[in-house]
This record gives structure tokens, C-alpha cells and sequence, in this order.
């Protein structure tokens, strides 16, 4: 064999296809395989109906004379017109529907299901008048929309007749586009099995004192995963019409994307529960990050961080160019070699095995990360790469604090978001310091410069990506305008030191106590810089 | 008793324990809360009186060609500010100077009939969200004249006057946020239930438990009502969050009842799926395909306890306890078969 390293991968990738094939074999293959055709065909029935929300929220009442009401919001009766106004007194019925008019009784959910019928007959009546008056009549108006600047000699323009303007929004695309993503998650869990069992009988022991690397085992047990999934995403777009090759190219770094997120559920998980629960974490971080901003697709520029968003455009026919494909995918191949080499330093059998509070198991990961040969290199890096992951949970920190008043809500953000940075900074430096990589205050003020450096220069980096991918030109310039570099660099790194120094001579367990503090501070400059103080 | 006591406060003791849970109560809190996020944002597009967003918008329009047409007029009772000009060139000038941020040619109409089409020309910046938020503005007086047109055409719309308040946030409240809120802790109740069970069943610790003088019955038992009691907590969690953001529930009982109800349902298939597998991976997965399942099975079949929360939850006249009810007897079946089979199903691990 001319490529021994490859020939191991293989090797390994067929024991988990044997693996996987022992599973299905005997009883348990004829349940599943029906269970698996009964869902797929019951789903694609489901979204064929369209998605409703509050089916049957609304009970109406309609005379024999009354319009055909056809959604499944509205449970819809007929009833004789003397009974109309002691259903309504009653409150049995929320409306009450003859030839041509609707009567409510005032409260709230009446006049909602008012609201609601109001759109649908509007659509019905205006259905009615184009088929018998035909659309010159029906609809006399044209409004031909151009853009700005004027001065050149006739542009194609678009023609909208105003009462049939649809949304502009993708919902129905982002959903069909989001079936790619089903299959991908019921593969992951068997890919995540597959080591959980090797780990249960300390398998892994045995595997890993072996003649193989530790990339070799976890390429070798994707490589089949990956192969199924993408077998998945051809069937789907296949049963989508969609153009498959296209489908493939969209849809290769969402597949590696999503396999770097649940690469981190074996390599973490201490009991089964666990498995459930970060296996959630991961489903819900790999959807919001990509369904979210498809949902903006044709309406705001940023969607395009969503690979998703391209597929939405190629079921509508819409071409993209190179430059968004880019965009798009770039992160999505990056993610993946970290989570490649992250995932191969931590696969060892003493990380693997104990069983330690998540946040030390968090530590300890980090430790592995760093290169001991190369710290300074390696602090950089990791503040630099720890960036998108800060701004991701600050994200998450500004839509749950959504749920207080808003008053509460922007302050408890400008705390959380500073103690997460100062975290991400700080994190990599004190598990050195804890593990006594690290002693003297010189070395850990390097190093703190290093991290504040390295954060400030991803920090920018993301913020440079993102507003050139939007066109507005004036953002960019009040973002860059100031042209102040060195002050939040300089703050970056006191805050950083504050915390590193202070853990060094307090002691780990006082890391909290130091965080603090140096959070503190930054609260303080960040209110200063706004003017606040 | 007391042995289901222990069992059960072990069960609660590891979830304390193990901290992990948070995660799922942060990714529930999340999911709701970043779905309003989006819909308030989205419906500001295609339902802007939802939020009442086109009146805080005041758009700038200048208007080349017939200001006697009535669209200026409908115009200015939609609060657009119209800005006469003579020419297009005009117009443009005063839009790359940010004097106004749209344009409308309004051609002299041939007749004054009102027969036939009437074309106007719409002049709109470049930017994709620009030209999205203006023609969102501009859609409802653009509709307005155009039903004042075909009204000229002699053709009448009917029900074009209900009363009635913008539906689209109260639908999504009691049709999406609320029943995803009560159903999401009944989802991980069965997910915990099988992890529970098949770390057992893979580590032998579920002989050694059996061989004590505790009954099968009491162990599976304890196994569901750990969860299950999870379930209820998260649900009153929720049912406390929405009350604060505004949002009532009626029938609150009944709506909690039923959530845990399901959550039970949905516990007990669990126990079934994963001493027919065994193993973790293979119930998981079934799992996952059940709850697909019966969710879209529910969903065409009308069972769907979904609309029950729904209804119930804004407080429909037909829906009761009998309705929940139901669901208590299908708990009450699932346990009977569960209690009769489980010795069989498990006597096949030795």
C-alpha cells in the first residue's frame, strides 16, 4: 500500500461501517428502516400543506349564504342566522360570518380572529374579481420600480401590482432549504455514538495504544458519516428539484461544519445525560447560526454568512457569484480544521475518562490546545480564533436579555458581555499560570499583551468582514472613522493583566475574584468611552 | 414507597449534579426568545400595523408629474411627506442630496375615467433594506389607490371594511411560542429517560438494582417520574416568563397539566423504545424518528396536542378538562402495557 497514513484512515472507517452495520442487523433493522420511510414520507406530506401556526386557533360561525372559508386556523361551523348573537353573547363562537359581513363581539381574541379573516378574505375577493373581470380590470394598477440614480438612459424596471405584492420574505424556501439539514443531524447521532463506544468499554485504551495518531481515528470514524450525509443532501435536493451539483458545492462545508460542532460531544461528555444535552447545544448553535440569517435572504446583505442562503437563491433561480460563495463557506472550512485539530489533541484516554465539572473539563481542553513549545504564539492565536465565539455568546446573551425591560436589560448586556471578553482573554493565560507553565510577572504580562492583541486584531478582522460584505458605505466609515487603534489596545491588555496577575498571586480558585475585577474596569472604560461618565 | 422515594431523589440528585440541564433550559429560553426577536423584526416587513411601525417611519417622497392625483392624497393621509418637483432630474438631485429617499412619476391620466391600467414609475435607492423598508411604507397607500381604481372600474371587493386587530403576533404567541415552550421540556424528558435507562442497561448496574428487593415497576417508575417532574418545573418556569412579557394564559392548570401529561406520555414510550433497543444510540435515534412522527402524524390526523394548549390556552369554549382527560387515559394505557410487558422486554438483556 503506497499510502499507509490513508490506508489507516480507511481501515478504521470500515470498522465503523461493520459497527453500524452489527446495529441494524437481525430485529432491529425492519423497525427502523419503516420507521425511518414512514417519517420521511409523513414530513414531506406535512410541508407539502404548508406550515400553519395555530391550527384552529379560531372558531367562526358561518350563515348558508356565507363565503367558503378554507384554513386551518379557522374552525368554521354553519349555522342558521337566528342563532348568530347567542353564540356570540356566549362567546362560543369568535365571529360570526354571513354574505357580506363579518360580526365580532369586542373581545380580544374576536377581534384577532376579525384580523386574521380579514387577510384571508382579502385574498379570496380579490382571487374572485380577477377571474371575473379579468386582471386589466381587477387590477388597473402597474408601479414600475427603478432605482436610483435616475440619469441613465432606461433601466429594466421591475413591475409590482400593489395588492398582490408578496412578502418579501423566504420562510417557505428557508424551510425547504433547512429539510437538507434533518438527515445531517440523525446521521451525527450515530457519528458521536460511534466513539461513545469506544470510549464505554475503554475500547479507546486499546485503539490509541495502536500504531495510529489520534486524526487518524476521528478522520477515519467521519469519513464514513460524512459520505452518508452528503448521500442524504443529493436525495433531498434530488426530491427538491434542485440542482444537485449545486446542492453539493452549498451544502459539503455545512456537512463539515456540522460534524466540527459534534465532534465536541464525545470528546466532553462524561455521563449519557450529558450526551442529550450538549447534542441539543450543538443542533441549536449549528440551526440558529445557519437558518437565522437565511431568513433574511433578499432583504439584507449579512444573510450571506449563511451558506443556506445561497441554496434559498438556488431554488429560486437566482444566480450568486463567486465572492458570496466565499463568504459563506470560508468559515465554515475554517471551523472544521480547528475543530480537526482541536479534536486530536484531546483524544486521549485520560481526557476521555475522567469525570470533572464541565468548566474544568473546559480547561483542560484549552491546556491541550496550547502548544508548550510555542506559548507566546499559541495565546495569540487562541484569543484571535476565541473571537467569533465571544461575539456568538453575546449574541445569545442580547436575545435572552430581550426578556427583561429594557432599562434592566442593557445594562445586564454590558456586564455580561464584558466579563465573557475578558474570559476569552484571560482563559488560556490562567489555565498556564494554574498549571505552573507560567510564574514570573514578566512572562504573564507578555503574554497578556499577546491576548489583548491578538482580540483586538480579531475583533477588527470580524468587523472589517462583516461591513464589506454590507454596502453601506457610512457604516463602515463610522466604524472606522475614529481611527482610535491603540487606546482599546492598551485597555484591552491593562484589563488583561489586571485579571492574570491577580489570579497569579491570589491563586486559581481566586480566578473568579480577579475576573471580577478586571471586569470592573472595563465596565468603567466602556461607560467612559460612551460618555456616560 | 420509600424505595421509589430514593430512587427518585438519586435521579434528581444527578441532574443537580451534573449541571448539564441549564444548557437545556438556556437553549429553550433561547430559542424562544430569539424566535420573537426575529418575528418582531421580520413582521415589521410584511405586517407593518402589527407593530405599529409605519407610522414611526416618516418617509420623504417626491412626487414628479399629476399632484392632483388622488394617490397624493392617499398618500399624505398614510403620513408620507410629498415633496413637489418639475422634473426627474430634479428629483434625483434632491435624493443624492438626502433631501428625500424615494420618487413617484405620476403620469396626467388620459381620460379621468379611471378606465384601463394606470401606470405610475417608483424610484428607490439601491440598497437591498432601503428598498425593502420604503416599499413596505409605500404598500399600503399603493393599495389604496388601487382599490380606489378598480372601485372607478365599478368593481366591488366585499368584506373590505371588517374591524379587527393585526393577528399575526397573537397567532404566533399561542400557535408557536407557547406549545414549543410546554412540549420542549416533554421532548428532553424522553431523551433523559433513555439515557437514564441505557447507561444502566451498558454499565449492569440495572441487575444489580434488580437482584435488591426493589420491584422492576418501582425502578422504571422512578426513572419516569424524575424527568417528568422536570418537566412540570420547566413548564411552570415558562408559564411564570410568559405571564412577565405580557402574555396570559387561560386555563393555566389545564395547560400545565396537559404539558406534563405529555411529558409522561412521551416518557413511558421511552421506556418501551429503549428496552426494546438496549443501546443508547439506537433508541436515540428511534426516538428522534418517533417524536418526527407523531408530531406530523398528529399534525394531519387533527389529534394534535398542540391545538389542544392552544385552545386552551386562549381559552376556547369547546375545550376542557375532557379533552385533557383523553390524554390521561392514554397515559393510564401506555403504564398498564408498560407495567404487564416490561418484565418480559428485559428479561431478554440476560
Amino acid at each position: 500500500m503506497p499510502f499507509p497514513y490513508l490506508y489507516t484512515i480507511l481501515l478504521i472507517a470500515r470498522q465503523e461501517v461493520t459497527r453500524i452495520r452489527t446495529r441494524f442487523r437481525g430485529r432491529a433493522s425492519p423497525v427502523a428502516m419503516v420507521l425511518l420511510l414512514v417519517g420521511i414520507l409523513l414530513l414531506l406530506l406535512t410541508f407539502r400543506r404548508g406550515v400553519v401556526q395555530g391550527k384552529g386557533l379560531y372558531r367562526i360561525a358561518v350563515s348558508p349564504d356565507g363565503p367558503l372559508i378554507q384554513d386551518e386556523r379557522f374552525e368554521v361551523t354553519t349555522v342558521p342566522s337566528s342563532v348568530r348573537y347567542a353564540l356570540l353573547d356566549a362567546g362560543a363562537v369568535d365571529l360570526y360570518v354571513d354574505d357580506d359581513r363579518v360580526v365580532h363581539y369586542g373581545a380580544e381574541r374576536s377581534l384577532y380572529a376579525a384580523g386574521a379573516l380579514k387577510t384571508y378574505l382579502e385574498k379570496q375577493e380579490l382571487a374572485r374579481a380577477g377571474q371575473s373581470y379579468g386582471p386589466e380590470r381587477a387590477f388597473p394598477l402597474r408601479v414600475g420600480v427603478q432605482r436610483f440614480p435616475i440619469e441613465q438612459a432606461r433601466q429594466e424596471e421591475e413591475v409590482l401590482i400593489p395588492s398582490l405584492m408578496a412578502p418579501p420574505l423566504p420562510f417557505a424556501q428557508v424551510v425547504a432549504v433547512s429539510l437538507h439539514l434533518f438527515p445531517v443531524f440523525f446521521v451525527n447521532v450515530f457519528f458521536t455514538g460511534g466513539f461513545m463506544h469506544e470510549k464505554m468499554d475503554r475500547r479507546i485504551t486499546v485503539l490509541l495504544s495502536a500504531p495510529v495518531t489520534p486524526f487518524q481515528v476521528i478522520a477515519g470514524k467521519m469519513v464514513p458519516y460524512i459520505l452518508l450525509a452528503l448521500v442524504s443532501v443529493v436525495c433531498v435536493a434530488a426530491l427538491l428539484k434542485g440542482n444537485v451539483l449545486m446542492a453539493l458545492l452549498i451544502f459539503t462545508p455545512v456537512v463539515l461544519f456540522t460534524f466540527s460542532v459534534y465532534l465536541m460531544v464525545p470528546l466532553v461528555y462524561r455521563t449519557f445525560k450529558d450526551t442529550t444535552f450538549i447534542s441539543m447545544l450543538a443542533t441549536t448553535i449549528i440551526t440558529s447560526y445557519l437558518v437565522f440569517p437565511a431568513m433574511f435572504s433578499g432583504i439584507n446583505d449579512l444573510s450571506y454568512v449563511s451558506p443556506l442562503t445561497l441554496a434559498v437563491k438556488m431554488y429560486r433561480g437566482q444566480p450568486f457569484g463567486l465572492k458570496e460563495y466565499l463568504t459563506s463557506t470560508t468559515p465554515m472550512y475554517i471551523i472544521f480544521a480547528l475543530a480537526m485539530y482541536a479534536g486530536s489533541r484531546m483524544l486521549n484516554e485520560e481526557y476521555l475518562m475522567r469525570f470533572r465539572p464541565l468548566y474544568r473539563k473546559a480547561a483542560d481542553a484549552i491546556y491541550l490546545l496550547i502548544s508548550r513549545r510555542h506559548l507566546n504564539i499559541s495565546i495569540f492565536v487562541l484569543s484571535l480564533l476565541l473571537v467569533p465565539i465571544v461575539y456568538m455568546v453575546q449574541l445569545v446573551a442580547m436575545v435572552v436579555s430581550l426578556n427583561l425591560p429594557i432599562r434592566y436589560a442593557v445594562g445586564t448586556l454590558l456586564i455580561v458581555a464584558v466579563v465573557v471578553e475578558e474570559v476569552a482573554k484571560s482563559a488560556g493565560i490562567v489555565v498556564l499560570i494554574e498549571q505552573r507553565v507560567v510564574r514570573s510577572t514578566k512572562s504573564i504580562l507578555l503574554l497578556s499583551c499577546l491576548a489583548g492583541l491578538g482580540f483586538l486584531l480579531g475583533e477588527k478582522g470580524l468587523l472589517y468582514i462583516s461591513v464589506s460584505i454590507v454596502s453601506e458605505t457610512m457604516l463602515s466609515a463610522a466604524l472606522f472613522g475614529a481611527g482610535m487603534l491603540w487606546l482599546p489596545l492598551v485597555a484591552h491588555i491593562v484589563f488583561t493583566s489586571v485579571v492574570c496577575l491577580l489570579t497569579a498571586r491570589l491563586g486559581a480558585r481566586s480566578y473568579p475574584l480577579a475576573l471580577l475585577t478586571g471586569s470592573a474596569l472595563h465596565v468603567v472604560y466602556n461607560l467612559a468611552v460612551l460618555g456616560v461618565i | 414507597m420509600s424505595a421509589f422515594v430514593t430512587i427518585l431523589k438519586k435521579e434528581l440528585k444527578a441532574v443537580t449534579r451534573e449541571r448539564t440541564i441549564v444548557i437545556a433550559i438556556i437553549i429553550q429560553l433561547f430559542i424562544a426568545s430569539f424566535s420573537s426577536a426575529i418575528l418582531v423584526g421580520l413582521m415589521s416587513l410584511y405586517d407593518p400595523e402589527a407593530i405599529g411601525l409605519s407610522a414611526r417611519i416618516r418617509l420623504r417622497v417626491g412626487i414628479v408629474g399629476d399632484r392632483s392625483d388622488p394617490l397624493v392624497d392617499l398618500l399624505r393621509q398614510n403620513q408620507v411627506q410629498v415633496v413637489p418637483f418639475e422634473t426627474l432630474e430634479e428629483a434625483s438631485e434632491a435624493f443624492s442630496e438626502g433631501r428625500i429617499e424615494a420618487a413617484l412619476l405620476i403620469p396626467q391620466s388620459d381620460t379621468g375615467s379611471g378606465r384601463g391600467l394606470r401606470h405610475v414609475s417608483l424610484f428607490l435607492p439601491e440598497s437591498e433594506a432601503l428598498y425593502t423598508l420604503i416599499l413596505m411604507v409605500l404598500r399600503d397607500p399603493l393599495k389604496q389607490y388601487e382599490s380606489y381604481l378598480r372601485e372607478q372600474n365599478g368593481i366591488h371587493l366585499k368584506f373590505a371594511d371588517i374591524e379587527g386587530r393585526p393577528s399575526t403576533l397573537h397567532e404566533f404567541r399561542y400557535g408557536v411560542i407557547l406549545p414549543l415552550l410546554m412540549f420542549f421540556p416533554a421532548f428532553i424528558t424522553g431523551s433523559m429517560v433513555i439515557d437514564s435507562l441505557s447507561e444502566e442497561l451498558a454499565n449492569h448496574t440495572l441487575d444489580t438494582l434488580w437482584s435488591a428487593p426493589v420491584s422492576l415497576h418501582v425502578i422504571v417508575g422512578a426513572k419516569i417520574a424524575a424527568p417528568v417532574l422536570l418537566a412540570g418545573g420547566q413548564c411552570v418556569l415558562w408559564a411564570t416568563l410568559l405571564y412577565v412579557n405580557g402574555i396570559l394564559i387561560r386555563n393555566l392548570v389545564l395547560v400545565l397539566l396537559m404539558a406534563t401529561l405529555n411529558a409522561a406520555i412521551i416518557g413511558v414510550t421511552s421506556v418501551f423504545i429503549v428496552l426494546y433497543f438496549k443501546d443508547r444510540e439506537r433508541s436515540q435515534f428511534t426516538y428522534s424518528l418517533f417524536i418526527l412522527l407523531s408530531t406530523s402524524l398528529g399534525y394531519a390526523f387533527d389529534v394534535s396536542p398542540v391545538t389542544v394548549i392552544t385552545r386552551l390556552a386562549t381559552g376556547d369554549y369547546y375545550t376542557g378538562i375532557s379533552d385533557v382527560a383523553v390524554y390521561g387515559l392514554v397515559l393510564l394505557g401506555l403504564l398498564a402495557g408498560l407495567f404487564s410487558l416490561n418484565k418480559k422486554l428485559l428479561s431478554r438483556v440476560a
